[in-house]
């Protein structure tokens, strides 16, 4: 066992960050970051490698990694992940994607089903559901996005998240350091989700694809994507389950990792 | 030095409590057609009066969706005043390229105003504003690019004989083949306007066009933000023309300063306080990191933070004043900024259209002839842009 320690890979597309760590499992596992580009030190992470040997790639535009001027939308991202197992030599791998990160893990997993063995996805985008939006995250106020993003309020991210809002009228006085990431990883969001809005409406007919056994983790408080995105996906796969994850909402990676770790443990093995 | 009006066309009637942004979501139920329809004729009228009052051009923009600016087309309100006028330049600050597809449609109009009005657009071209990001849905992050790319093919359209074929990443057609073209030759004079974005300052530079300040900071903002740009031309090897760069700014003139400020002061914060709400979100990949550092170092004089008319005036956000204290200032800012065009914004908010008249009067009678003893026109025709290099 071994926490999770960044290197880097070269791609088609540029340079990019990748954390692995730990060691044994059926397959490697391999984990999709969400738009928060949550890989460093992730506890998610550590708590996986225990039992398993995990692969953490960042995606272009977040963290250090390059080349996200070669990437325009969700096919681009299905190719780049692709592109970084073959370089890693990974033939077949159990697949764990939050939001975003769920969305490429189903994309993936649509077009080369061979590839993915198990998946996990929590609280995936992806899908447009009638009736059911996905909230609205470009231009928002961050303490307000913070609220639909973490159930504990006191949580460290969602207090930042309410002190970038109160230097919002002056954005000079916020640090730029601080700045940076985020404006990054939302363009990088942008280009992938901006329009049509974080969904690819080819992917649902082509769920059926999906050959993995599928557990798809809905918070029951993420307040951006509603539990019917969960229940489509459900729907979709063929062998698929939705679990309710209590006291967590849309970035419940950060919120209950121990609770995530066991469900991903318990549905792909130890 | 050269004088142009600018409009807005800013809808005056948001109620009172309404307290929500003016763009992008501003209930389109807040406006009242009949009202509108006043306004469109009542404005088209000011920018006529402009050229009997010797200005030597009338401006008009492109924002959509929202109670700021009332024109999704400025194209339509340029034509008429193609139909109108007959001797001001007809400036359209611009079409927000990215927005039409394929931007050939921009070529098309544009030539059909130059052609309509004898020869007297200047064809204004910008990426758009943040908010029309959101209204048309269009991905921001490839704003730029669709912006550069849009450009070229314009060009061509305008320049290369056609049919010929044009792929680029955004836009492929097979057969481009302009019909009208601009009577002006190789095209029209070409404006782009900016808040200091430097890949757009270089930009501007490069093709030896003019850049706009988009107005709506503290002076120290466009002082900085000019000198980049003649810094950008120095850099390609020549020395910016005053003429490559304008200053839009607000200007109200009355008899005394005391009732400049009393006839004005209420209408300002309305277009402050009502109708810039919403107008500064910036999408994400709208700029570049690089870019955004710099905009954000500008942010905190943004308009929106005003609270003081001390500080309005001070900060020149806008001129305001007896028609002496009106040029004394504006002697001294034209010197300081190195800026050949002047576009004076004259109608704004809920400014009665009595007091624009007016103050567009005491302007053209008693404040553009003495700039125009100050700063000499120099040979300007049709100075910058005319040919790409």
């Amino acid at each position: 066992m071994s926490a999770p320690v960044a290197g880097v890979l070269d791609t088609a597309v540029g340079r990019v960050e990748v954390h692995r760590g730990g060691d044994g499992g059926p397959a490697p596992l391999v984990y999709l970051h969400s738009a928060q580009g949550e890989t460093a030190g992730l506890a998610l992470l550590e708590l996986l490698a225990a039992d398993r040997a995990v692969v953490a790639p960042v995606f272009p535009g977040f963290g250090s990694s390059e080349g996200l001027e070669h990437i325009d939308d969700i096919e681009d991202a299905a190719f780049h992940v692709l592109d970084v197992l073959d370089r890693l030599g990974i033939t077949a791998c159990d697949l764990v994607g939050a939001s975003l990160g769920g969305w490429m893990a189903a994309e993936l997993a649509v077009r080369w089903p061979e590839r993915v063995r198990r998946m996990v996805l929590v609280n995936p985008v992806g899908l447009w559901v009638q009736g059911a939006p996905i909230t609205e995250i470009f231009g928002r106020h961050p303490g307000e996005l913070a609220g639909e993003l973490f159930a504990d309020p006191d949580h460290p991210l969602a207090a930042l998240m309410r002190a970038m809002e109160a230097m919002e009228a002056d954005p000079s006085q916020i640090p730029f350091d601080l700045v940076r990431p985020v404006l990054e990883a939302m363009a990088a969001t942008a280009k992938i989700g901006w329009n049509p809005y974080l969904h690819d409406p080819k992917l649902r007919g082509r769920l059926g694809r999906v050959a993995a056994p599928t557990l798809v983790i809905h918070a029951v408080h993420d307040g951006i994507v509603p539990r019917a995105h969960a229940e489509a996906y459900a729907a979709a796969i063929p062998v698929c389950r939705v679990v309710d994850l209590d006291d967590a909402a849309h970035l419940a990676v950060l919120e209950r990792p121990d609770a995530i770790a066991a469900l991903v443990v318990a549905h792909c093995g130890a | 030095m050269r004088f142009f009006s600018f409009h807005l066309m800013p809808y005056p009637a948001l109620p009172p409590d309404y307290d929500g942004p003016a763009w992008v979501t501003c209930p389109n139920e807040l406006f009242d057609p009949v009202l509108g329809g006043e306004l469109y004729n009542r404005y088209i009228d000011d920018l006529v009066r402009a050229e009997e009052l010797g200005f030597d051009g009338v401006c008009v923009n492109e924002h959509h969706q929202n109670a700021y600016g009332l024109m999704p087309s400025p194209n339509l309100i340029a034509a008429a005043l193609a139909r109108q006028t007959s001797r001001v330049r007809i400036a359209v600050v611009g079409n927000a390229l990215p927005l039409y597809d394929p931007p050939t449609r921009v070529a098309e109009e544009f030539a059909m105003i130059d052609c309509m009005s004898g020869g007297r657009l200047i064809a204004g071209m910008v990426v758009g504003g943040g908010p029309e990001y959101y209204s048309f849905s269009l991905n921001p992050a490839h704003a730029r690019e669709r912006f550069y790319e849009a450009h070229d093919l314009i060009i061509r359209a305008w320049t290369e004989p056609g049919p010929f074929e044009f792929i680029g990443k955004h836009y492929k057609l097979r057969y481009v083949n302009t019909w009208p073209r601009p009577i002006q030759q190789p095209h029209p004079e070409i404006w782009i306007p900016g808040v200091g974005s430097l890949e757009t300052l270089e930009f501007v530079a490069r093709h030896r066009y003019a850049y706009m300040g988009i107005p709506y900071f503290h002076i120290s903002v466009f002082e900085r933000m000019f000198s980049m740009f003649r810094q950008a031309c120095t850099d390609v090897g020549y020395e910016a023309d005053p003429l490559q760069l304008g200053w839009l700014v607000p200007v109200f003139v009355a008899e005394t300063d005391d009732e400049a400020r009393r006839r004005y002061e209420e209408h300002f914060w309305y277009f402050v306080r009502r109708l810039l709400p919403g107008i500064n979100i910036s999408p994400p990949g709208y700029t570049s990191v690089r870019s955004a550092e710099n905009i954000m170092k500008n942010a905190g004089t943004f308009a929106l933070n005003l609270e003081r008319w001390e500080d309005v005036i001070e900060g020149r956000y806008a001129v305001v004043g007896s028609p002496e204290t009106v040029a004394e200032v504006l002697e001294t800012e034209v010197e300081r900024l190195g800026v050949g065009n002047l576009l004076g914004l004259f109608q704004l908010g809920t400014l009665p259209a009595d007091d624009t008249r007016r103050s567009m009067e005491l302007f053209g009678r008693e404040v553009m002839p003495r700039l125009r003893a100050r700063f000499p026109a120099a040979a300007t025709t049709a100075a910058t842009g005319a040919v790409p290099s």
